[in-house]
Order: C-alpha cells, then sequence, then structure tokens
C-alpha cells in the first residue's frame, strides 16, 4: 500500500498541453475518482502513474519513491482498462496468471493466486473459457482479476465500467465498493460519469481544461462546489446559475431582491457583478413573492418533476418538485431560493466561489488562462 | 435451374427469391466456365497424358499404361527433385518469414522514413524475375562479382568462391535470391495485421511486466498466428512450384543439384521431349502438394 503524489506535473504533446500543473496527494487506502470531461487531462493523469506516458514536467511518487523513470511494470500498480485489454488467445486463468507469470511465479503458487482471485471474483467456473467466449461483464471482472492476483500497491482504474450496460454498472458499483473496503488499497479511479465519482470516491478531483478544479470529498464537491465550473457539472440536473449584482449586501437579478445569508460571506461579499448558484431541489416554486419566472417544460421521471423554468433575463433554470404538482407551461410563477442553499460565484466565465475556505482554495484556483 | 422451373409444385419459393438465385448463378457461371477451361481441363489433359509414351515435338505415342508412374517412384529423378523442391522450399520459406517479420517490426515503428521505407521494401517483389537474376548472377559471379570482392576485401575469403556452379553454394545462393524476391509479400501482410493490434495489450503487458521479447512471444506472434498461416500456406504453395527464378539463376544445376520438381517436369517435356512421363512427374507434384496442404490445414486447424 502507498499513497500518491503529483508534484507540479505538466504535460504536453507537441503543441497541446494536456495538463497545465498538477498537484496532487492521495493517501494510501483512498479511493480517488478523476472527473471531468473528455479531453480534461484526466486519462493522461492516469496514465503518467502508470508509465504509459510521460510528464514533460514534475515528479509523480508513488510511496516514497520518485516513478518518473520506472517502466510501468516495475511500479507495482495494476490496470483496469476501459476495452478491458485481454489477451484474446490466452484463457481467462492465463490472462489472470499472466502478471504472476511475467514476476517468475511458478507452478502451484500461481495456480493457487489465479484460483483465489477468480473465486473472489466469480470466476471459478469459467477459467477455460477464452475472453470472446465471454460477456462484456464476465470480461471485466477478468480484467479486475488480472489487476488484483498480484496484490499491488496502487490499482488504477481507467473507466472500466463504460462499456457495461446501466443495471450491470449499478451492480459492478457496488462490487467495486466492496471490493475497495475489503483490500483497503489505494485506488485512482478514471471516470466521466458523476454517479460512479460520487457513490463510489472517498474524494473526487474534478478535472477540467487540464487542471483539477476542485479535491473534496463527494458531499463538499457537491455542497461547496469551489467555482462555476464544479457547480455547472456536478449533480442531474447541475446547478443553476443566475447573474446578477450584489448591493449592499443583497443580490439584486432583473431588479429582483433574492435574500441571502450574509454571515456566511463576511467580508467577501463587496458591491458588484457576481453568479448565484443554487441547486434545482432548494427552488420553490409559489405564487406572490418571489423571483418572477415562466414555466417552460415539466418532466416527470416518475418520482419527481424537473421543471424548467423562463427569468425575465431569458436565463433559464430547472427545480425539482414532486411528481404529483401539477404545473402548466407558459403560467407565470414566482420562485424563492432557500438561503441557506445559495452559492455566490465571481462572475468572470470562470468564476471562484466568494467564500472559498483557504483548504481547497489552495487547491483550486482557477486561473484563466 | 432447369429442376426448379420443371417442378414448380416442391418449389416453394417466392419469385423474387429464384431470381435472385438465377441472378447468383448468372453471377458465377463466367469464374466456373474460365476455371474449368484453364485448369480442370488441362489438369485432365495431363492425368491422361501421362498414361502414355509421347514425343514433345509431335505429341504422338502410345499407351503405356502405368510404366511412367513406375518410372516415377522407382527411377530415383522424381525423389532427388522432391528432396532438392523440399529443401528450397523450407529454406527459403523460414528465411522470407523471418526476414519479413523482423521487417514489418521495424517499418511499424515510428521511425520517420517509414513511408518511404514502406515503398522500397516492395522493390524486390515488383521486380521482374528475369532482370532480378540477371543482377544476381552478376553480383555472383566467381570472376567479376561483387560479392566476392567485398567479401575478400572484407578478408572473410582469401579465393573467390564458385557461388552457383558448387554445392552447396549453388543451394544457398538460390535460397537467398528466393528469400530476396519474395520477403516483401510477408512484410506486407504482416505489417497490415500489426497496425491491427490493440495498443491496450501492449500498454496492458507492459503493466503486467512483460518487456519487449515477452511481448513479442505473448502478444505479437499470438496476434499474427492467423495471417501466418494464410501467409505460409500461400508462399509454400509458390515456393514449391517456383520455376523462373531457379531455371533462370543455375538451371537446376549445377549437374541436378537445384533441380526441384518443376524444372525436372520441364527437362523431361522440352529436354528430352517426353510428355508423358513429364505429365506422370506432374501428376506426382501436385499429389505432394494436396497432402502436405491437407495435412497443414488440419494441423493449423482449419479456424
Amino acid at each position: 500500500m502507498a499513497n500518491v503524489t503529483f508534484r507540479n506535473v505538466r504535460k504536453s504533446f507537441g503543441e497541446f498541453v494536456a495538463l497545465e500543473e498538477l498537484d496532487l496527494h492521495i493517501n494510501e487506502g483512498e479511493f480517488v475518482a478523476l472527473l471531468g470531461p473528455s479531453g480534461c487531462g484526466k486519462s493522461t493523469t492516469l496514465r503518467m502513474l502508470a508509465g504509459l506516458e510521460f510528464p514533460t514536467s514534475g515528479e509523480i511518487m508513488i510511496g516514497d519513491r520518485v516513478v518518473n523513470d520506472l517502466a510501468p511494470g516495475k511500479r507495482d500498480i495494476a490496470m483496469v482498462f476501459q476495452s478491458y485489454a485481454l489477451y484474446p488467445h490466452m484463457s481467462v486463468g492465463e490472462n489472470i496468471g499472466y502478471p504472476l507469470k511475467k514476476r517468475g511465479i511458478k507452478g502451484r503458487e500461481r495456480d493457487d493466486a489465479v484460483q483465489k482471485a477468480a473465486e473472489l471474483l466469480q470466476l471459478d467456473a469459467l477459467l477455460d473459457r477464452k475472453p470472446k467466449q465471454l460477456s462484456g461483464g464476465q470480461q471485466q471482472r477478468v480484467a479486475l482479476g488480472r489487476a488484483l492476483v498480484r496484490d499491488p500497491q496502487v490499482f488504477l482504474l481507467d473507466e472500466p465500467l463504460s462499456n457495461l450496460d446501466a443495471k450491470l454498472r449499478s451492480y459492478m458499483r457496488a462490487e467495486l465498493i466492496e471490493l475497495h473496503r475489503r483490500l483497503g488499497k489505494t485506488m485512482v479511479y478514471v471516470t466521466h460519469d458523476q454517479l460512479e465519482a460520487m457513490t463510489m470516491a472517498s474524494r473526487i478531483a474534478v478535472m477540467h481544461g487540464g487542471r483539477v478544479q476542485q479535491f473534496d470529498t463527494p458531499d463538499a464537491i457537491y455542497n461547496r462546489p469551489a467555482n462555476r465550473f464544479v457547480a455547472g457539472f456536478i449533480g442531474t440536473p447541475p446547478m443553476n446559475q443566475v447573474e446578477g449584482t450584489v448591493e449592499g449586501g443583497h443580490f439584486i437579478t432583473g431588479g429582483h431582491k433574492v435574500p441571502i445569508d450574509r454571515s456566511a460571506y463576511a467580508d467577501a461579499l463587496r458591491d458588484g457583478p457576481v453568479v448565484l448558484g443554487v441547486r434545482p431541489e432548494a427552488i420553490t416554486i409559489g405564487k406572490g413573492e418571489g423571483l418572477p419566472a415562466t414555466v417552460r417544460l415539466a418532466e416527470n421521471t416518475g418520482h419527481e418533476t424537473i421543471v424548467t423554468l423562463e427569468l425575465p433575463d431569458r436565463t433559464r433554470i430547472s427545480a425539482r418538485v414532486e411528481a404529483a404538482r401539477r404545473l402548466d407551461v407558459g403560467h407565470s410563477v414566482a420562485l424563492t431560493f432557500d438561503p441557506d442553499a445559495i452559492h455566490l460565484f465571481e462572475a468572470s466565465a470562470t468564476g471562484a466561489r466568494l467564500n472559498l475556505d483557504a483548504k481547497s482554495a489552495s487547491v483550486v484556483s482557477m486561473r484563466s488562462k | 435451374m432447369t429442376a426448379i422451373a420443371t417442378n414448380p409444385p416442391r418449389d416453394r419459393r417466392s419469385p423474387l427469391e429464384r431470381a435472385y438465385a438465377r441472378l447468383g448463378v448468372l453471377l458465377i457461371a463466367p469464374t466456373i466456365i474460365v476455371f474449368s477451361l484453364v485448369i480442370v481441363y488441362p489438369l485432365l489433359a495431363a492425368i491422361y497424358l501421362s498414361v502414355f509414351s509421347i514425343y514433345t515435338p509431335t505429341l504422338q505415342g502410345d499407351f503405356v499404361g502405368a510404366a511412367n508412374y513406375i518410372e516415377l517412384l522407382t527411377g530415383g529423378a522424381f525423389w532427388h527433385s522432391l528432396g532438392v523442391t523440399l529443401i528450397w522450399t523450407v529454406g527459403t520459406l523460414s528465411l522470407q518469414i523471418i526476414a519479413g517479420i523482423g521487417l514489418a517490426l521495424l517499418l511499424h515503428q515510428n521511425i520517420w522514413f517509414r513511408s518511404l521505407a514502406r515503398s522500397l521494401v516492395l522493390f524486390p517483389y515488383f521486380l521482374s524475375t528475369v532482370v532480378a537474376v540477371l543482377v544476381w548472377r552478376w553480383l555472383f559471379n566467381d570472376l567479376y562479382g561483387a560479392l566476392n570482392h567485398g567479401l575478400i576485401q572484407l578478408g572473410i575469403l582469401d579465393m573467390p568462391l564458385d557461388w552457383l556452379g558448387s554445392m552447396p553454394n549453388a543451394m544457398i545462393g538460390v535460397i537467398l535470391v528466393g528469400a530476396w524476391k519474395y520477403f516483401p509479400f510477408v512484410v506486407i501482410a504482416v505489417l497490415a495485421r500489426l497496425q491491427t493490434i490493440p495498443e491496450n495489450l501492449y500498454e496492458a503487458a507492459r503493466i503486467d511486466g512483460a518487456g519487449p521479447v515477452g511481448r513479442f512471444f505473448d502478444i505479437t506472434l499470438p496476434q499474427l498466428r492467423s495471417v501466418l498461416v494464410v501467409i505460409i500456406l500461400l508462399r509454400a504453395i509458390w515456393d514449391f512450384k517456383e520455376f523462373d527464378l531457379l531455371y533462370l539463376l543455375t538451371g537446376g544445376g549445377p549437374v541436378t543439384s537445384t533441380q526441384t520438381l518443376s524444372l525436372l517436369v520441364y527437362q523431361e517435356a522440352f529436354g528430352l521431349n517426353q510428355m508423358g512421363q513429364a505429365a506422370a512427374y506432374s501428376v506426382g507434384m501436385m499429389l505432394v502438394m494436396l497432402a502436405f496442404m491437407v495435412l497443414y490445414i488440419r494441423r493449423t486447424g482449419g479456424k
């Protein structure tokens, strides 16, 4: 077991900069998800940790060792690929046993280790099959088996569930959580699926544009997003963002005053343009007092209804109401936001949270390029 | 088709299906006709000729029954040439495969002159055999050949060597030229397959601790297996039947040291004017090849 550290790591492919500057410290035994849209640099980060890509500058450490110049096979890591990358001509047993074979472990010892891994993943009946005779979920488990047979220090998982159907994916999520709990190993998990990151990871590094936007627990990522990108990326539907100004300690948009909890901001709340963030579930739709809006769309998903509303300045926001509630399209309503659930961000496109606490501020500080 | 047309009650297919079937027959007909003319007829003619004693210039002769085949089995010439053919085929084919895979691996790397090298490597294959052989004969020449000159300059030889006029040099010479001429075929086929091997497999193997040699034997070679089966099958057939390269380079000599079965058949038919005996040899040659191919396809699973 080991912790993982990225120190000032930068990666560019010719002109293209994949990672601007990466500082990340992953603790021993932690399950960390690298989450972001495609092209954000999360896979590059993982591949550098695996030794499949080389950082342009900076240091990568596993435990106390700087691994920059170590071959992938010498880093004591295991990786599960999105495509599984099973050796097609080898049986399931040979696939799982391959990392041991390459480390000179022979005979009974290897067979026992393969058997143990296969039992853990319920593959023991399939050891003689070839990968192409297996279902997607089974192939996935073989890839996992090949990773855990060797008892590596760090597990790297590159979107391992994205080729599975929705039902199997939620099953495998639970399996992976259970596996992590049982093995207690450091795991780095790359995904673009926020549900996977939120449910499985102990901490999430939200990445965008070659930078870590926020590195925190799922709870903090959801409840205290560090900037507008994180706010707009996490949540389905994501956090609504309303442009306005702060005047004398109030948020004003389109001439309407929205009450906010001033105590949460102390001296950060200065007069000027800001962006207000509010999650769909913190919006109450009523009549009379409040921000005027028009109902544009109501989508009933069965257990709730997502309502799309249009503010007078044409900004569209979504609200979450109980499924039974009937709202007619085109009707005017008045919105009130739960003051405790309001987030304020700087008005720039990459705006940081106004009341960032020192800890996340040091990690985040998203600068505009 | 006529059977279908005259038995309407038994044909439950729709008019559209019948139209498709007619179209199918129409489309394969040219192939069948040409195939019959150029393959089936000569084959049957050869078998027919092989039971006669025929004088080539007049194509006249008498029925001799199995005499030509008895000569084939007991005369020794056939067995000697079969041995020569096997040495030639195994030797040149092995070199073609080894050189072909090696160069394909090299050309698969990201080297800066890759696209140029990929075209250049095809050069020996494009070159007409006559031209290639003339150049090689000049290189191999014992008196003024570049090969002897170079080897003496390097101090490897102290006397010029008779490359094509003595054994085993003549066999080594034809095997080398054969390998040189035909390895590009292996390069192209292997290179095409190499490009389809998923990069992920190599990455997984690197993480699993496999070095370059391990990755070649554990991933590249098994992945090339299917294409190698086809290449070896095709090249073995073609090398077994090879005529022009050997005929032009050594003419089967010295004496009959490099006289493969193809050359034996030619010699018998047009040198000794024994068309019947030549036909018997060629039928024997075909049977040997058939036996090898059946064995090979069985062994490789016929997948």
